[in-house]
């Protein structure tokens, strides 16, 4: 338990997390996995290996039981490019609606710790978190009217970069957030961003890196470019490490990197040092 | 010249709208021919514009923090009587300053550099020209270590802050994050046979097929012309390029440019800044709206 814990008392999770999907062993220990255990643990195993996470699990860890309302649900990805490639972009988008997943952002309002914030999670299940036009406009929205209302906004990334199914409009969803980044700082509403596993290109350039703190999970990848994109440009031999949380730390990009199951009673407290 | 925005249901097959006409010499023009278009090493790059615009150019170096970046260049010269702040991509023209200027890839001291520049320029009032011409930001360890993407994000948000009129033109690759992040500007356009990515046609085969040498199918299936860009609302005007393209007519090309620029920085000039900075605010943020204006091209948004 964490000094944070102990001091206020914070639950790691705020409600009753889904049973996801697991492998059968750890990859990080090998020891077999138990999916209640690993579920009311944040789905952190023993040996520290911290499992992805789609938004439907980032949402109840976050929030603040039965207490998220969600916004802008009801919009979906439509195929603007008329993408073919290796598959219909359109019939990617109904497999993944279909399988109950909500593009690679949902965002709505709940509290933590009985705090009122704003909250966004990315889905790296969906098309890979990608940035796309659906992300894009509910982040905006949701940043424009946490500015208005002066509520903190809590970010959780996790994401390949921009959607390229959706071309350069998703290119420009980069500079649609980082304007509204721009209005939430201007406003001086508290913004803290939770970088998981991964978090890299288009997401990483724009609003994923510009909180006021920036929190990383252990061992979560984060960079601009991904390493195999690196080694095919540079033929550059990269070192252990490179683009890890602790890499990003020692390189002055992040602010710290918090385990997942400190991460809750972490954000309480800095909700109540911003308040 | 203008190109029209066509009627939806306009965005034909993408095997279709692969042949785009060039307006001059009447011939078909695939897009992998405008793609070598905007590449080609003879092509104008942004000094070439900048001396002919602006022939007292005053070239200004570093980011003030540790180094020079010279794959971005600024500085200050006189354009139609007004003082204004150049900056732009310079991809070197000889084997050793296509070295020394990375290929116009940018490190994260180069965004740092236009930042520094872009607010030098609201210093004085300045309104700044931004020719945009990339493969991309520079996807080497070295920038991963310096902070490359936090240095792109850092300058999109703060060019949004700039309170003088900013304009930026495509005049080659626009190619991804590093293009972007010097193009959020009050208008943006691009010369005919210049390109604007979400990725490279490399990259993106990569990504799809993890084959990058089927980039010609990916440069198709992107929609990264200049005629596609400005369809879907990305860009305000395309800049018609002299016969045989700009490398054909450097003059020609720079004359073009020079109209097109001025033309659409007149009307910024006599903005108050508040109003400047919340249309360009609400340019990027309604960037899709042809996407919502018509539902069957884009996302329903409630």
């Amino acid at each position: 338990m964490s000094i944070v814990e102990r001091e206020h008392g914070v639950a790691i999770a705020g409600g009753e997390l889904p049973l996801i999907l697991l492998p059968t062993n750890c990859p990080g220990c090998g020891i077999a996995l138990e999916r209640e255990k690993m579920r009311a643990q944040n789905y952190v195993c023993d040996c520290g290996h911290h499992f992805r996470l789609g938004a439907d699990v980032w949402i109840p860890i976050v929030a603040d039981e039965g207490t998220f309302q969600e916004r802008w649900a009801d919009v979906r990805s439509h195929d603007l490019l008329k993408w073919i490639v290796p598959k219909r972009y359109e019939a990617v988008v109904d497999e993944l609606l279909a399988e109950g997943l909500n593009e690679s952002v949902r965002t709505g309002t709940c509290t933590l710790d009985g705090r009122a914030i704003w909250l966004a999670a990315f889905d790296f299940g969906f098309v890979g978190g990608t940035l796309s036009i659906v992300a894009g406009e509910r982040l905006a929205r949701g940043m424009e009217q946490a500015a208005s209302t002066h509520t903190p906004y809590v970010l959780v990334t996790a994401s390949g970069g921009a959607r390229m199914q959706e071309g350069v409009l998703a290119l420009m969803q980069m500079a649609k957030v980082n304007a509204a980044v721009g209005a939430l700082h201007a406003a001086g509403v508290p913004f803290f961003s939770v970088l998981t596993d991964p978090t890299f290109g288009g997401t990483a350039a724009s609003l994923a890196l510009l909180a006021d703190i920036n929190i990383a999970e252990p061992n979560a990848a984060i960079g601009f470019t991904g390493p195999r994109v690196i080694k095919q440009a540079t033929y550059a031999d990269l070192p252990p490490g490179f683009q890890s949380a602790d890499f990003q730390l020692a390189h002055g990009q992040v602010d710290m990197v918090v385990p997942r199951t400190e991460l809750r009673p972490l954000l309480a407290h800095l909700l109540e040092l911003y308040s | 010249m203008s190109v029209s925005t066509p009627k939806s249901g306009d965005h034909s097959h993408p095997t279709k709208s692969s042949i785009s006409r060039g307006p001059r010499s009447g011939t078909p023009v695939s897009v992998w021919e405008i793609v070598e278009l905007a590449r080609h090493p003879e092509r104008p790059y942004a000094l070439d514009y900048i001396r002919r615009l602006a022939p007292d150019f005053v070239e200004l170096h570093g980011d003030r923090l540790s180094a020079d970046d010279p794959a971005i260049v600024g500085g200050v010269g006189s354009w139609h009587g007004r003082t204004t702040m150049f900056i732009g991509h310079q991809k070197g023209r000889t084997l050793k300053e296509r070295v020394a200027r990375n290929w116009g890839m940018m490190h994260p001291e180069g965004y740092r550099k236009a930042i520094r520049l872009a607010k030098h320029a609201a210093k004085f009032g300045f309104p700044i020209v931004s020719l945009i011409d990339t493969p991309g930001a520079y996807p080497g360890a070295g920038a991963e270590e310096r902070g490359i993407a936090s240095a792109i994000a850092i300058a999109i948000m703060e060019w949004f802050r700039i309170p003088v009129p900013i304009l930026a033109a495509v005049i080659g690759e626009g190619g991804s994050g590093g293009a972007l992040g010097m193009g959020v500007a009050d208008r943006v356009l691009m010369l005919e046979n210049s390109i604007y990515s979400v990725a490279s046609p490399e990259a993106a085969a990569s990504i799809v097929w993890r084959d990058n040498t089927r980039k010609v199918e990916a440069a198709e299936q992107l929609q990264i012309t200049s005629r596609e860009i400005h369809a879907m609302g990305v860009v305000e005007e395309v800049i018609p390029e002299p016969k045989g393209s700009a490398r054909a007519d450097y003059d020609g090309a720079a004359r073009a440019l020079d109209e097109a620029l001025q033309r659409n920085l007149q009307p910024l000039l006599v903005l108050p800044t508040e109003e400047l900075l919340q249309r360009r605010y609400d340019r990027f943020r309604y960037i899709d709206s042809l996407v919502r204006a018509e539902p069957q091209f884009g996302p329903k948004i409630d």
